[in-house]
C-alpha cells in the first residue's frame, strides 16, 4: 500500500501535469475564468483519464506489444481516449439526461486535451501493472482538478483586484500560473 | 456616519451561476430554450447562432442540451435570457455523474487486487464496480431532480451585448 500512496503523491503533486509536466495548459488558460467551471472540467477530466488509462493500458499489454505495434501507439492511444470520452457522453446522458445537459459541455474539450495522452503515454513507458496504471491515472487527473481549482480561485480574485491596463487578463493570469508552478516545485524530492 | 444597511439583501439565499440562453420555441406555458455556448471558445453568441448542422457540431450539441423553462415572463422565439441554477448544483451534479462511479471503480480495483492478485480480476472487478457505480449515481441523480437542484430558473431578459463571458 506504501509504494501506492507514493505514486498517488508523486502523480498528484510532486510531478503534476499542468505545473510539472506542463500538460493540458489549453483547458488550464480557458476554463478556469470561474471554479464552478473548474470543478466542472477537472472532474470530467478525471474520470475521462481514469478510464483511458485503463483502456490504453489494455490496448497495449494486449494488442500492441504481443504484435510488436508500438510504432502505432499514439494514433492508437488517441482513438482509445476519443472512445473514451464518447463512452461518458453516452452514459451521462443515459443515466441521467438533467446531469447531461449541465456537464456534456466540457466533454468535448477533453478529447483533445493532450494531458490525455500525456498520462497514457507515461504509464505505458513506466511498465506500470494495470492497478498502478490506474492509480497513476486517478491521481494525475486529481492533480489536474486540484490546480484548475486553485487557479480558478485566484483569477476570481484578479478580477476584483486593481490591475495595470497592461497586464489585465491573460498577461497577469501566465504570471500567477508560473509563480503557482514554482510553489509546486516545493515538492520536489519528497518521493526519492 | 457611515453607509446605510441594506435591510433587503438576503444573504443566506443560495448564490446562482448564471448563463445565457436562446428561446427556440414556445409550446403553451412551456419554452424550450437552447444554452449559448460559453466554454473556452468565448465566441458565445456567434456559436450559438451558427446555422451548420451535423453530428459534433457546437449546433447539434447545443441542441442536445435542450432545456424547459415555465413560460410565466411571456418569452418569444430568438429571446435571449438570463438563467441561473444554484452555485453548488454543479458541484453535486459533478460529484454524482464521476465521482460516485470512480469511487466504486477504484474500490472494487483495489479489493480485487489485494484478492486475487491478477490483472483479468482487477479488471473485471472495475468494470463491475464503474457499473455499480454508474446505477448508483442514477438513482441519486434522480433524487436530485425530484428536489428541483439540477433545474435552471428564469432570471431576467439578456439586455443588449450581454454575453456569458461579460
Amino acid at each position: 500500500m506504501k509504494e501506492y500512496a507514493l505514486l498517488i503523491i508523486s502523480a498528484a503533486l510532486v510531478n503534476n501535469v499542468i505545473l510539472a509536466r506542463f500538460l493540458g495548459l489549453c483547458s488550464f488558460m480557458g476554463v478556469t475564468t470561474r471554479i464552478d467551471t473548474a470543478v466542472g472540467m477537472g472532474m470530467a477530466t478525471t474520470f475521462v483519464i481514469t478510464v483511458s488509462s485503463m483502456a490504453d493500458w489494455a490496448v497495449g499489454a494486449y494488442l500492441l506489444e504481443p504484435y510488436n505495434l508500438w510504432y502505432l501507439r499514439t494514433v492508437t492511444f488517441i482513438m482509445v481516449i476519443a472512445a473514451a470520452v464518447q463512452f461518458t457522453e453516452l452514459t451521462v446522458k443515459k443515466v441521467s439526461p438533467p446531469l447531461f445537459q449541465m456537464l456534456g459541455i466540457y466533454l468535448p474539450l477533453i478529447t483533445t486535451n493532450c494531458a490525455v495522452l500525456g498520462v497514457a503515454i507515461l504509464l505505458v513507458e513506466a511498465r506500470m501493472t494495470f492497478i498502478e496504471a490506474t492509480l497513476f491515472g486517478f491521481a494525475s487527473s486529481v492533480g489536474y482538478s486540484l490546480v484548475m481549482v486553485m487557479f480558478a480561485g485566484l483569477r476570481e480574485r484578479l478580477a476584483l483586484a486593481d490591475i495595470p491596463r497592461l497586464f489585465a487578463g491573460p498577461p497577469i493570469g501566465f504570471i500567477v500560473a508560473s509563480l503557482l508552478a514554482l510553489a509546486f516545485m516545493g515538492f520536489s524530492g519528497m518521493t526519492s | 456616519m457611515g453607509g446605510t444597511v441594506d435591510n433587503m439583501t438576503d444573504f443566506s439565499a443560495p448564490t446562482m451561476t448564471e448563463g445565457i440562453a436562446q428561446v427556440v420555441a414556445v409550446e403553451g406555458n412551456m419554452a424550450w430554450l437552447i444554452p449559448e455556448s460559453g466554454s473556452s471558445c468565448g465566441g458565445c453568441s456567434s456559436a450559438a447562432a451558427c446555422g451548420s448542422k451535423g453530428i459534433g457540431t457546437i449546433s447539434s450539441r447545443l441542441e442536445a442540451r435542450r432545456f424547459q423553462l415555465v413560460n410565466d415572463a411571456g418569452l418569444r422565439i430568438g429571446e435571449r435570457v438570463v438563467v441561473g441554477i444554484n452555485e453548488n448544483a454543479v458541484l453535486r451534479a459533478s460529484v454524482t455523474a464521476y465521482v460516485i462511479p470512480l469511487a466504486t471503480l477504484l474500490g472494487a480495483g483495489m479489493l480485487a487486487q489485494s484478492v486475487a492478485g491478477s490483472d483479468m480480476v482487477t479488471m473485471a472487478a472495475m468494470l463491475a464496480g464503474l457499473v455499480l457505480g454508474l446505477w448508483l449515481a442514477r438513482v441519486r441523480a434522480g433524487r436530485l431532480m425530484a428536489k428541483g437542484e439540477l433545474a435552471p430558473r428564469f432570471l431576467r431578459r439578456a439586455s443588449m451585448g450581454e454575453t456569458c463571458n461579460s
